[in-house]
């Protein structure tokens, strides 16, 4: 009986323990429900916010498989439906160039960098477009970086402005190089033009009085005056010509002359092309240290390239090749060469190419040479002209290196 | 009528005077003047001969003074002096009724052979205006009656005919006929039918 009672309050005992587990059990699953449908509505929300997100949003996995994209990034890879892209490897949509730098960001990524990139994207299909991801580890309840996230910009609007923009500043740059020579040459011409004009006609005018007897000694030495005022402007106008060149001493600093080439290469590259021709550039392994004003001896060369191709006008286009190279003289000096495989230059002219006025082209004023000379004088060098073995005229631009004040 | 000038117009006064002295070596009368403006300012559209103008002036240049003297209706020629590489230039010109171009530094003879050339097509051009002036005023002075019977003589008919049309005698429309001939100075009925067809294109 006790035994009963015991039993019996043992099993009341029992029986309320296992109501209030239930009970708790009870608590706990309401509490889970709970944090299910939070964690569900967070989920929603973010899920809502990442859809409507514009900029593309993805997840990889450390292969690169695409685990998750966004409607903005399956427009921006060209996928029609999720699964074209989810499950597939991300390196599908990125261009061959990029394939190398992009597994390198990704594993940057996975060893829990953020970064920031661009490349070129190929979409499945085939569509280019610039991209710009940021990029940045996830982890997961461990604190392992399970994935990456990652979110693109579609850069293509503008890059291509920036091209555009670019390729015009280049433009510009080129025009206002070439043509300033030019209009230094049209200028001159028009300010010796004038005197020369002047002179002309008092002369031309005197012959025909004198020829009739009708001129008086006065008008006449008056005439003359005016004649020699007019050959004296014509002397200022060249002297200010020479100290145009001459002037911008103070503007020297150490160049390598290789680095002048590098930098009107691309404007000379242009122009060759523009003329069917091709520009080959040869350049010394080592800096030739000059001093030089940079600006003038662009002119320079320009100059030289500008001559070489109109040199090969007569010739077939894929034989127009002007060659610009520099080495290191046998005296030590630093030369650079301008070479065409034109008709060259002959004998008897070779000197005289260097003489103001002197040309051999219908339009030239035969100004450039000779701008070319002062300026190559003035920086205490040689420009002389040689005929290659090949064929062709080499204009040679030596100067003087400055040893120990390289950069 | 006075003496045919060359209006030299260059900014640059030693080549201005240098034009002078050259152009007067061929006795002609010439004026300089330093600017489109002061040119502008002084010249009188009777005055007759030609202009020689610089393309490249400060200020208003060349060719747009050549504007303005075309709108103002001047007509007398203009020889353009051009400098190096304005070529295109003076073919514009040329397009926009200049008479010529000389390019700088020019052959004196060559210069001088256009100027005279310029000088003669504005004499000519001088007259023709001259004469069409005259026939106009000569027509004017014509009767009604006079001027009647021209246009029946004109358009072909016979003295008879026109006689019956106008109801005159034929001897009245004789005398007429003979008075029109005589006021137009004309002494074929073909000249008094060229007469009739300036007169009707204005």
């Amino acid at each position: 009986m006790v035994l009963g009672a015991t039993a019996l309050a043992w099993g009341f005992a029992q029986r309320r323990r296992c109501a209030a587990a239930v009970d708790r059990l009870e608590a706990a699953r309401v509490e889970h429900a709970r944090v299910q449908e939070r964690l569900r509505d967070n989920e929603a929300r973010l899920r809502a916010i990442i859809e409507s997100e514009p900029e593309c949003v993805k997840i990889l996995a450390a292969d690169g498989t695409v685990l998750e994209v966004n409607p903005a990034g399956q427009v921006l890879v060209d996928a029609d439906d999720p699964a074209d892209i989810v499950g597939r490897s991300i390196y599908l949509t990125v261009a061959p160039e990029f394939q190398e730098s992009y597994r390198r960001q990704v594993a940057r990524v996975f060893d829990g960098e953020a970064v920031v990139f661009e490349f070129r994207s190929l979409s499945l299909k085939g569509r280019e477009r610039w991209l710009e991801t940021h990029a940045v580890p996830m982890r997961g309840a461990s604190g392992d970086i399970a994935c990456w996230l990652g979110i693109s910009r579609d850069m293509t609007a503008r890059r291509d402005a920036e091209e555009k923009l670019r390729r015009h500043q280049l433009e510009l740059a080129h025009v206002a190089r070439l043509s300033s020579m030019g209009e230094i040459a049209s200028g001159i011409a028009h300010e010796l033009n004038q005197p020369l004009t002047a002179i002309a006609g008092f002369v031309r005018g005197a012959v025909r009085r004198l020829r009739e007897g009708s001129v008086r000694t006065d008008e006449l030495v008056d005439t003359l005056e005016d004649v020699a005022g007019q050959a004296e402007r014509a002397a200022r106008v060249i002297r200010k010509i020479r100290e145009f060149t001459r002037k911008e001493g103070a503007g020297r600093r150490p160049e390598d002359a290789s680095g002048l080439v590098r930098s009107v290469a691309v404007l000379l590259d242009m122009e060759v092309r523009q003329a069917g021709g091709e520009l080959r550039i040869d350049l010394h392994p080592e800096p030739l240290t000059i001093a030089a004003d940079a600006i003038m001896l662009e002119q320079v060369l320009c100059n030289l390239v500008r001559n070489a191709i109109e040199s090969m006008a007569g010739l077939a286009k894929d034989e127009r090749v002007v060659t610009v190279s520099t080495r290191r003289a046998a005296d030590g000096g630093a030369e650079v060469s301008v070479a065409d495989r034109g008709p060259g230059i002959p004998a008897a002219l070779a000197d005289r190419v260097f003489e103001p006025f002197f040309t051999t082209k219908q339009q030239g004023v035969g100004i450039g040479l000779s701008i070319s000379q002062s300026i190559v004088e003035s920086h205490g060098g040689v420009i002389r002209v040689d005929n290659g073995f090949a064929g062709g005229a080499i204009f040679r631009v030596w100067l003087p290196v400055r040893d120990g004040e390289a950069r | 009528m006075s003496n045919p000038v060359v209006f030299v117009v260059d900014d640059d006064a030693m080549v201005a005077r240098s034009l002078r002295w050259l152009i007067q070596s061929v006795r002609l009368d010439v004026e300089t003047y330093p600017s489109a403006a002061a040119f502008l300012a002084a010249y009188q559209p009777a005055r007759r001969g030609c202009v020689l103008l610089d393309v490249r002036m400060p200020g208003m240049s060349g060719l747009e003074l050549h504007q303005h003297m075309q709108q103002r209706g001047w007509r007398i020629p203009v020889v353009f002096l051009t400098g190096h590489g304005d070529v295109q230039m003076a073919v514009r010109a040329i397009k926009h009724g200049a008479f010529d171009f000389v390019e700088k530094p020019f052959n004196d003879q060559d210069l001088l052979d256009r100027l005279q050339l310029a000088i003669r097509s504005d004499a000519e051009r001088y007259a023709r205006e001259e004469a069409i002036a005259d026939e106009k005023s000569r027509l004017a002075s014509l009767t009604g009656r006079e001027r009647e019977v021209m246009q029946l003589v004109v358009d072909g008919l016979p003295n008879k005919v026109i006689a019956d049309r106008m109801g005159l005698s034929a001897k009245t429309v004789e005398a007429h006929r003979a008075r029109v001939m005589e006021k137009l100075k004309v002494r074929s009925v073909s000249d008094l039918v060229k007469i009739a067809l300036r007169a009707e294109v204005p």
